[in-house]
């Protein structure tokens, strides 16, 4: 099957043009599978972070949301043990306006700002309402143990 | 390229726009720059195509119009010369509006994008991509004001042929009467009533170009229209060519080795490249340079190494596999021989390895149980088993492992036998060495006895004598006084009762040397 033009453009802009702290690479043998990058947002327990995550565009991209998943172990209450995101925006919220680019923008805000009212991960949604800074020094512990760039 | 499989048949040519997009004009129209398979023969009328057959015996084939068959193009393809001001250009498929349509928030999209957008959404919940505000798709959609429609006619593009060889550079809006009226290069029907394969517009009034025709100089079987477009040019491998780097001039054939190993001006890198030298440039250049670059000495080194390291690393595999297939073989066997004789037998050589000894051993099997006392003599299987194995190697390593188990068991069984005759041997030797002594022990003792007897017998038969003697005198000497009558009565008493005392002390005396001899 033959690339859309859009995913070929979408490809050559985050080449050319990457988003500060973020980096999307393509594989070379499947152009719609990226190994991606984002660095943890300062001001943030994820600062200082290095996440790996992968992002695949099914084939009816851009009118289905692209799957998104992260690889590096991550403590945060909308990101569950196996490293799927609770997004709006990658489920019932896409849009085929929005892009690679934005939704990686939003999961990088997402990681500055936690919403532990719209839990993936319960446990630790629970952990962050019953004791914010207990939860916040082990989100850091875990960027210190298992995201060292 | 004349390989008929690539190319679509003309009725899904001639169907919608939407399944257009599988196989995009401009896919169909470089199939003649793309050189590889110079070797397929075939086409009409000589021999046609399967696929020409099928074609021909659909009903469609009798309506065929070769005009008609040209596909319009895909505006989504199309290439721009210039970037387009990002106003122009439509979220969803980030081209160009093509036939773009406005909704009531303003935003604008190409009307094929948005809809399909709005079919992977629910009938009700259709709304602006970017804005998210609802949308009625029935009703909501209006025209984009005429600028904007001015402006998109107004972008400069290249036609969908140029791959193909057409030049063609204009205004969006001439593009489709370019290549349904006027660009020689796209592609129509064959006019031959039997042919049904594409051909260029140019070539149209050549007739059928689809048979099979051989190179002058390669002698290779092509189609007529590549020979005509001149493709022939940059296929035949025996036609002389230029360098593109250095111009000189050679056989296409050897154009690739020239460009590799030969050209001095391709541009290449610093062998030294694989340990981190950055160098490249053209190969004279980087020849002088490769003298002085102490990492393109360093190359061929490393090279080799890191050969050798994959190689090892490739040999590791197998062996890592193999090592986890001998452990498990050996865990198998340490849990078959210590839970299942904690008992009694410490030589578990007999039981588990039956079904493979009896096979590998067929000594073995002859004596079935192997016991203790096995003379050394009964254990020549161990070496016939190496050679066994060594006669059928394909032993799959884990009966192999379970064979060198059951070898070095019987080594020890041996050897324990081995110890065991020694022993028996030794015991027995000390045994019989003693039994020799108290025989010899006993030889004296006898012979000690005896003399004693000897002794004895002489020194009674010496005392009854000398006893007899004296009875005799002392009878004589009553049968005297027992004329007296007064004092006969008492002698006669006093007489017996002497002489049943002496009677009784020598029997006395016997017995008291018998029993010291039994003693003794
Ligand atoms: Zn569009
Ligand atoms: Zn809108
Ligand atoms: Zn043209
Ligand atoms: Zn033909
Ligand atoms: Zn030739
Ligand atoms: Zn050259
Ligand atoms: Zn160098």
């Amino acid at each position: 099957m033959a690339l859309p033009k859009r995913i070929i453009k979408e490809t050559e802009r985050l080449m050319n043009e990457p988003v500060p702290g973020i980096s999307a690479v393509p594989h070379e043998d499947n152009l719609r599978y990226f190994d991606v990058t984002i660095d943890g947002p300062s001001q943030s327990p994820y600062e200082g972070g290095l996440f790996k995550l992968e992002l695949f565009l099914p084939d009816d991209y851009p009118m289905t949301p692209p799957k998104i998943r992260f690889l590096t172990k991550i403590y945060h209450p909308n990101i569950d043990r196996l490293g799927r995101i609770c997004l709006d925006v990658l489920k019932s919220n896409w849009s085929p306006a929005l892009q690679i680019r934005t939704i990686l923008l939003s999961i990088q805000a997402l990681l500055g700002a936690p919403n532990p009212d719209d839990p993936l991960a319960n446990d630790v949604a629970q952990k962050w309402k019953e004791d914010q800074n207990a939860a916040i020094e082990t989100a850091r512990q875990w960027t210190q143990e298992h995201a060292k760039p | 390229m004349s390989t008929p499989s690539p190319i679509p048949p003309p009725n899904d040519r001639r169907s919608s726009r939407a399944s257009s997009n599988a196989g995009p004009p401009s896919s169909n129209l470089n199939v003649p720059s793309e050189p590889s398979d110079l070797l397929v023969v075939g086409g009409p009328p000589s021999s046609p195509s399967p696929l020409a057959l099928r074609a021909s015996n659909s009903p469609s084939s009798k309506r065929r119009k070769s005009r008609a068959a040209k596909v319009p193009p895909d505006v989504h393809m199309l290439e721009y010369v210039s970037a387009c001001d990002s106003n122009l250009v439509c979220l969803i498929c980030h081209s160009p509006f093509d036939r773009p349509v406005k909704l009531p928030c303003e935003h604008y999209f190409c009307r094929e994008c948005v809809d399909h957008a709005w079919d992977a959404q629910q009938e009700d919940l259709r709304s602006c991509p970017t804005c998210r505000t609802k949308v009625d798709p029935q009703k909501d959609l209006s025209p984009v004001p005429r600028i904007i429609e001015t402006m998109l006619d107004e972008l400069v593009v290249k036609c969908p042929n140029t791959k193909t060889g057409c030049d063609w550079v204009d205004q969006r809006v001439n593009v489709h009467d370019h290549v349904m009226l006027y660009c020689e290069y796209t592609l129509v029907e064959c006019p031959s009533t039997d042919c049904r394969l594409p051909i260029s517009q140019k070539d149209f009034h050549k007739g059928c170009l689809h048979s099979t025709v051989s190179c002058e100089h390669c002698h290779a079987s092509l189609m007529k229209k590549d020979l005509e477009v001149g493709s022939v040019m940059s296929i035949c491998p025996n036609r002389s060519t230029n360098c593109p780097h250095c111009f000189i001039e050679l056989l296409r054939l050897d154009l690739k080795p020239h460009v590799k190993d030969v050209c001095p001006m391709v541009s290449i890198p610093c062998s030294g490249a694989i340990v981190g030298c950055k160098v490249t440039a053209e190969r004279i250049e980087v020849e002088e340079h490769e003298k002085t670059c102490p990492m393109a000495t360093m190359a061929p080194f490393f090279r080799e190494q890191q050969a050798r390291v994959e190689r090892s690393e490739a040999r590791l595999d197998p062996l890592s596999r193999k090592i986890g297939i001998l452990e498990d073989g050996l865990t198998n066997i340490t849990s078959m021989l210590y839970p299942a004789n904690g008992n009694d037998s410490s030589f578990p050589v007999t039981n588990p390895l039956d079904p493979n000894s009896s096979e590998a051993f067929p000594p073995a099997s002859l004596m079935p149980t192997p016991d203790f006392r096995l003379p050394p003599a009964s254990f020549p299987p161990v070496p016939q088993s190496s050679d066994t194995t060594q006669a059928q190697p394909p032993f799959d390593s884990q009966v192999h492992h379970l064979l060198t188990l059951h070898e070095s068991l019987r080594d020890e069984v041996s050897r324990v036998s081995n110890a065991l005759t020694e022993l028996e041997g030794r015991t027995s030797m000390t045994i019989m060495n003693e039994n020799q002594r108290v025989k010899e022990d006993m030889l004296h003792t006898n012979a000690a006895i005896n003399g004693m007897r000897m002794q004895l017998h002489w020194l009674m038969s010496a005392t009854l004598q000398q006893r007899s003697a004296s009875a005799a005198g002392s009878s004589t000497a009553r049968a005297g006084s027992s004329t007296g009558p007064s004092a006969s009565g008492s002698g006669t008493q006093g007489a017996s009762s002497r002489a049943s005392a002496t009677f009784r002390a020598p029997i006395r005396r016997l017995s008291d040397s018998t029993r010291q001899d039994v003693k003794l």
